[in-house]
């Protein structure tokens, strides 16, 4: 797949000293969902708003399909639609109003028959006469989405668009922006719920205080860095573990009925075959097995962790 | 140059005002016929003329500037304060448009709007005393040029302000008394020496003096003198503009 959005060494100091993204390079394939992970303040938003021309850069290069964000940016910004963090609209408007004005500011002309499409995609054509003030929350989050829509973008920003939003439109919302690739736009999302990146994305950044700690696929990911846990469900309770399973750094559940191994997939041995063996010589009988693997919650907890670590 | 943009911000101004209508256009008529009435009739009875022309005609053109000053400052202040007010700013930030078409949107509607609101005081003003207009077109091209130049200071207020209060502060405290004060409702030479040479200072007298020389033929200063100061007020609110654009004051981080 091509690049669309390709972002070289970007940095970006604020004036109070804040140095909200450090040396960040990034490419974004088009037609992928990229997600963007990292807790609050970790400059995702500084990193979204750079590209699409809110925030001016320190330095470094932002092109979207080859145009300058910068120098070319009435044609790198005609391709992107951005829905910001905040609910953000004029309350006395209609939606109608507010989503015909948002094309007609991307420089495109009146079309009537789009907007029905895009407004009926978010079951939002109810509502078309009705003033913003008279909507949900949810229902002007979806606004928000049908103005980025409504210029028919070939990539889509979405800053933490579940935030503050119930389960169920949770859902929803994922629903519509794998419906958004489907069409063939570009989606790229920041959010701090892992389940959300997990759920969506095809790739997954991970950016903490400013700097992009890593970029990859997310089974890529898991499986690299996915540990998975076996837990043995014992035939008889047992007080501790018995010293010659010691090197398995096993954990012994709170009943004395299980024991907990951790491994990493990646490993050449996995150690299962010499673990069960043992457990056999020291005479331990087994009722079940069954393994899973970390989610990426806690990869990402893992990582930033790490750099704490290695920082402080 | 991005003509749907400019398009856009214009109709959705404009809507605005249709759906303020009360306060936007029937606000400042109401307030305006009681000028009228109060130093028009009560005060005007009292006083013959001015310079060969009846007093109650003599303020119509000071009052006109009156309205369509403040009301020009105060519609584009607001129009463009609101949108960073609500957050809504990102939208025209990630716009494909350059900054001057977002000035030309937002002030033309702003512009126009105090253009129809002059209009509608000329002809309530009309119904009140007997008006004539010798120059019709420089009345054009003052009241234009008035809307435009204090649409484009209103516009400069709205991205200073960081709150409503800042927001009225200018209007309210230098605006208003400059326009009193700047012969809307007497001729500057029924001021003792002393206040005349002060009244040279504020600016909004050569714009009242040229735009009542266009009703009546006479004014307390020379056209030419007007028509260059509104040309130096235009260019100095264009230079600022520019300026906040380049910088991105308190527009971009």
């Amino acid at each position: 797949m091509s690049t669309i959005v390709s972002v070289q060494n970007l940095s970006k100091t604020y004036g109070s000293g804040l140095k909200a993204l450090q040396h960040v390079s990034l490419d974004i394939a088009e037609g992928e969902i990229l997600a963007l992970l990292g807790p609050n303040g970790a400059g995702k938003t500084t990193l979204i708003s750079i590209i699409c021309g809110i925030v001016t850069p320190s330095s470094g290069a932002v092109e979207v399909a080859g145009h300058d964000v910068v120098n070319d940016y009435r044609e790198s910004r005609k391709l992107i639609g951005l829905v910001p963090q905040e609910i953000a609209l004029e309350p006395f408007e209609t939606v109608m109003n507010t989503v015909r004005f948002s094309r007609g500011l991307f420089g495109k002309p009146r079309n009537e028959a789009h907007l029905e499409r895009v407004l009926r995609s978010l079951s939002l054509w109810d509502k078309r006469d009705s003033q913003a003030k008279e909507l949900s929350g949810g229902m002007k989050r979806r606004v928000l989405i049908a103005k980025a829509l409504s210029h028919e973008p070939r990539i889509l920003f979405l800053d933490e668009p579940t935030a503050g939003v119930d389960v169920e439109l949770r859902k929803d919302m994922w629903e519509t922006v794998r419906e958004l690739r489907a069409s063939g736009v570009t989606v790229i999302l920041t959010t701090h719920y892992i389940e959300e990146a997990e759920a969506m994305a095809d790739r997954v950044g991970v950016i903490s205080k400013g700097q992009l700690l890593l970029l990859e696929e997310k089974a890529a990911l898991m499986s690299r860095m996915g540990k998975k846990r076996l837990r043995i469900e014992l035939q008889s309770t047992i007080s501790s573990i018995p010293p010659t399973l010691s090197r398995y750094q096993l954990e012994l559940g709170s009943d004395g009925g299980s024991l907990v191994y951790t491994y990493d997939v990646q490993a050449e041995r996995t150690g299962i075959t010499a673990l069960l063996n043992d457990l056999s010589a020291a005479g331990l009988s087994l009722r079940d097995l069954q393994t899973d693997q970390s989610s990426l919650e806690e990869i990402f907890v893992g990582l930033v962790n790490a750099e704490d670590g290695q920082n402080g | 140059m991005n003509l749907q943009a400019i398009k856009a911000i214009y109709i959705y101004e404009m809507a605005r005002t249709r759906r303020t209508l009360l306060q936007s256009i029937v606000s400042p008529v109401i307030s305006t016929s009681l000028y009228f009435v109060v130093f028009g009739a009560a005060i005007g009875s009292r006083i013959e003329e001015v310079e060969g022309v009846g007093y109650g005609s003599f303020i119509v053109p000071g009052l006109i500037m009156l309205t369509v000053l403040t009301q020009s400052v105060s519609n584009a202040s607001f129009g463009i304060y609101f949108p960073k007010f609500l957050g809504t700013m990102y939208e025209l930030l990630s716009a494909p448009v350059s900054f001057w078409e977002i000035v030309i949107g937002y002030v033309g509607a702003a512009a126009t709007k105090s253009l129809i609101i002059g209009s509608i005081i000329l002809a309530t003003a009309g119904l009140f005393v007997p008006l004539r207009i010798d120059y019709p077109l420089v009345m054009l091209l003052f009241l234009v040029l008035t809307c435009v130049t204090f649409s484009l200071l209103g516009f400069i207020i709205g991205i200073w302000a960081k709150n409503f209060e800042q927001l009225q502060l200018v209007p309210l405290l230098i605006i208003t008394p400059l326009v009193f004060l700047g012969g809307s409702f007497y001729s500057i030479s029924m001021l003792p020496p002393v206040w005349q040479t002060v009244t040279l200072f504020n600016p909004v007298l050569y714009l009242i003096s040229g735009f009542r020389w266009s009703f009546f033929g006479q004014a307390d200063v020379s056209i030419g003198l007007s028509l260059a100061m509104i040309a130096l007020f235009l260019a100095i609110c264009l230079a600022v503009i520019w300026w906040i654009f380049r910088t991105g004051y308190r527009l971009k981080s």
